[in-house]
């Protein structure tokens, strides 16, 4: 992979679904070091476009790839970590299992520090022997997380992450996110917080499947393409 | 790249192989003895129930050389229908996500590792097979059992075919099912691949010949009243079935994630509906398996005013005009199958003619859509300004009419079958009550409280949900063997038929007036609360 190719790439994605237009036409790349939120209202799209990124859904034309590997590929897998909106646990293993479960499968050195380090920031390390069914809401979505950065990765998808955190949660995300990047990974999170499309460097929106806006977290802006106060006053507030 | 990788290769995979040995060990760790030891009493106790009804039924009579000569030419293709229709079911399992039900867990944490998605899903594959070829090779050897005291070959060759075809069955429909998934076939192009086999098989049986490797899957379950090309034949069928499941297997790794994602989940549910006999939810979330919705368009939109009479009648019409096609393919299948079994069972089996009324409950459970959604919102229903005793009992009409039409359709093929026109004039006697009689067993079935029962001993609680069904399957199967008595002595079958199906249609109306009584007493309760 050369140093300009971008870590992740649509070209011309389109989804359908029983003749719904899911997604349409969508072309666009994020590069290495980019912090990039998805916007839109909901059923835009953003969803949909997280879960063709990841390999779990097929497109109907057009591509994504990670790294220069289409998206699916063992290659693109190897190199993309994905957060879901809704946690997924397996009902018999602890967090920890979890986390050495994950951080084996994806061959990860020095797991054992990672797990730590990750456990101890969303302060988990006391319930590191519970069961998923044991959690709040809240912890289910700090182990989440925590488990799709226990992974070597070089692009993060990340569906609503910062919904059901706790305050120094989302600080400590937000730490671990800026990390990421300046690491030179490329992220993109899917979000209708303004606290987050402020912090990020660049800002996605979808509307109807398509890619409405693609810029800076301009308020105007914003407030133009979401019509929505809050949004455009986080936009006033990150452009201040 | 954020974090680093160790050097060493494959230690992905072994992580899998350790998380397997983990989970395994949970599981052994977390079974419950007795509740083990007690579901072994409850198949023994069922199983032994229904096997000494069946030996009881069975006599040893040889079969007579007539019904001998029909089942060497017909058979084979018989069987071979079935196998093929098994086929088509699993083409349209796979091209909709199946068989595999993989948690949403694995989803996202193996099946998005970069490891080789054949090799993390091939166990799996591989664990229903043996589920389904050991259950279909012991049920071979239990009808091989009865087989051998009636027909011509020994018992060991009656057993060892048998056997080898039950497990030969499961593992060719599973083999389609993972073909289907794995290559990603279309459910269009599955389906259509899936009636072409059924088609071929058709042909086999109605021109004689043996061409479909369907049929010659069947020759293998006849094998011992075979001898020449026919025998040889159970060879390319045995391999026909091995081919599609090895080449299914070798594919299972192409599986669409989305779709096992829904299946997943579907699943989870489906299984705890069926475990607390929810049969009401299981025919949902199958029907959601198998993305089956009403169709945008009605078939034929019903004219202003048409049909006249009840509007509920006229509701439950259509309803069925925006059956999707699979549903009413499947309606059809089962009523062509219980005229077919019907004949056959009529040349020499009697204790078969069970089976098309089993297969009829099926078809009436799809019937009874437009009741069992008045019974799914019972606040809607409440705020009708009906009374809901006349409600429900209109609500059965439409079900007992399309029923009793497709019950004189499956008559029409058992006459066709047996060129016994007879038996078309049998079926026109017993259509309306058997219809009345499985709308209302199937009205049992599906608006049945499943946590009525919950502080009943799970014996009662499996004769409660199996009742509809037992009632079902012998109130046609009753009319049947009076005529078929009948005519073995020189009487009218149909005049036998007709003596039975008056008690039938008695009764039956006694219990549509009872379950429209429950609605209304529950609703009453409801009220009063």
């Amino acid at each position: 992979m050369s140093a300009e190719t971008p870590l992740l790439r649509a070209a011309g994605l389109r989804r359908e679904y029983d003749g719904f237009i899911a997604l349409d036409s969508l072309d666009l790349t994020v590069g290495a070091g980019e912090l990039v939120a998805l916007i839109g209202p909901n059923g835009a799209g953003k969803s949909t476009f997280l879960n063709l990124a990841a390999g779990l859904l097929e497109s109907s034309s057009g591509a994504v790839t990670v790294s220069g590997q289409l998206a699916g590929t063992i290659e693109a897998r190897r190199d993309l970590s994905f957060l879901p909106d809704t946690p997924v646990f397996y009902e018999d293993l602890s967090i920890a299992e979890h986390l050495g479960y994950i951080a084996a499968l994806h061959e990860t050195e020095d797991a054992a520090a990672r797990i730590e380090a990750l456990l101890e920031g969303f302060g988990l390390a006391e319930w590191d022997d519970a069961l998923a069914s044991e959690l709040s809401h809240g912890m289910k979505q700090k182990a989440s997380i925590a488990l799709a950065l226990v992974r070597p990765f070089r692009v993060l998808l990340a569906d609503e992450p910062f919904d059901g955190l706790d305050p120094p949660s989302r600080a400590v995300l937000f730490d671990l996110l800026a990390e990421a990047r300046a690491g030179g990974a490329a992220i993109v999170v899917s979000t209708h917080r303004p606290d987050v499309i402020a912090a990020a460097g660049r800002c996605l929106g979808i509307r109807e499947g398509r890619l409405a806006y693609d810029g800076t977290a301009d308020p105007a802006a914003i407030a133009e393409f979401f019509d929505d106060e809050e949004i455009a006053g986080s936009g006033k507030a990150a452009g201040s | 790249m954020i974090g680093r990788r160790v050097s060493v290769e494959g230690s992905g995979s072994e992580a899998l192989r350790e998380l397997r040995r983990v989970r395994r060990r949970h599981y052994v760790e977390q079974i419950d003895v007795m509740e083990v030891l007690y579901r072994i009493y409850l198949a023994l106790f069922f199983g032994g129930f229904g096997l000494a009804i069946v030996a009881g039924a069975i006599h040893e009579t040889p079969v007579t050389p007539e019904a001998l000569a029909w089942m060497r030419d017909n058979l084979a293709a018989s069987i071979g229908l079935v196998v093929a229709v098994g086929v088509l079911v699993g083409l349209r399992i796979g091209s909709r996500g199946g068989p595999l039900a993989i948690e949403a867990a694995e989803v996202q944490y193996v099946l998005l590792a970069p490891l080789d998605r054949g090799r993390v899903l091939r166990p799996a594959a591989l664990r229903q097979l043996r589920t389904g070829a050991i259950a279909g090779a012991v049920l071979g050897v239990v009808i091989g059992n009865f087989v051998f005291r009636r027909l011509p070959g020994s018992p060991v060759e009656w057993i060892a075919c048998l056997a080898a075809f039950g497990a030969l069955l499961p593992a060719s429909v599973l083999g389609a099912a993972l073909l289907a998934s794995g290559r990603r076939l279309r459910p269009l192009l599955a389906g259509a691949l899936g009636l072409l086999l059924v088609a071929w098989s058709v042909a086999d049986l109605a021109l004689g010949v043996v061409t479909s490797p369907a049929t010659m899957l069947g020759e293998l379950a006849i094998l011992p009243l075979q001898s020449g090309t026919e025998a040889v034949l159970a060879a390319p069928g045995a391999i026909f079935a091995v081919a599609l499941l090895v080449t299914g297997l070798l594919g299972v790794g192409g599986i669409l994630l989305d779709a096992a994602r829904r299946r997943s989940a579907l699943t989870a549910e489906l299984r705890f509906s069926a475990s607390v006999r929810d049969v009401r939810a299981v025919v949902l979330l199958r029907r959601q398996l198998a993305s089956e919705r009403p169709r945008r368009r009605p078939w034929v939109r019903l004219p202003a005013g048409l049909p006249s009479g009840h509007p509920v009648w006229r509701r439950g019409l259509q309803s069925f005009l925006r059956w999707p096609v699979g549903r009413v393919l499947r309606a059809l299948v089962l009523g062509l199958a219980a005229g077919g079994i019907a004949a056959g069972a009529w040349s020499g089996a009697p204790i078969a003619l069970v089976f098309p009324g089993l297969l009829l409950f099926v078809a009436a459970l799809d019937f009874v859509e437009p009741l069992a959604q008045e019974s799914d919102h019972p606040t809607r229903r409440r705020l009708l300004p009906v009374d809901p005793g006349s409600l429900i009992s209109w609500h059965m009409v439409a079900p007992v009419v399309a029923l009793a039409l497709l019950i004189l359709a499956g008559a029409g093929f058992a006459a066709l079958l047996a060129g016994d026109p007879s038996a078309l004039g049998l079926g026109l006697v017993i259509c309306a009550p058997c219809a009345l009689g499985l709308v209302v067993c199937a009205t049992f079935s599906a608006t049945a409280d499943p946590y009525a029962n919950l502080l009943s001993t799970p014996e009662v609680q499996m004769a409660m949900t199996a009742a509809p069904v037992g009632v079902g399957a012998l109130l046609v199967a009753a009319p049947l063997l009076l005529a078929w008595s009948a005519e073995r002595h020189g009487s009218s079958g149909v005049g036998a038929a007709f003596s039975a199906v008056f008690v039938i249609a008695i009764a039956a109306v006694g219990a549509a007036a009872f379950i429209t009584r429950r609605f209304v007493k529950r609703d009453f309760e409801r009220v009063s609360a």
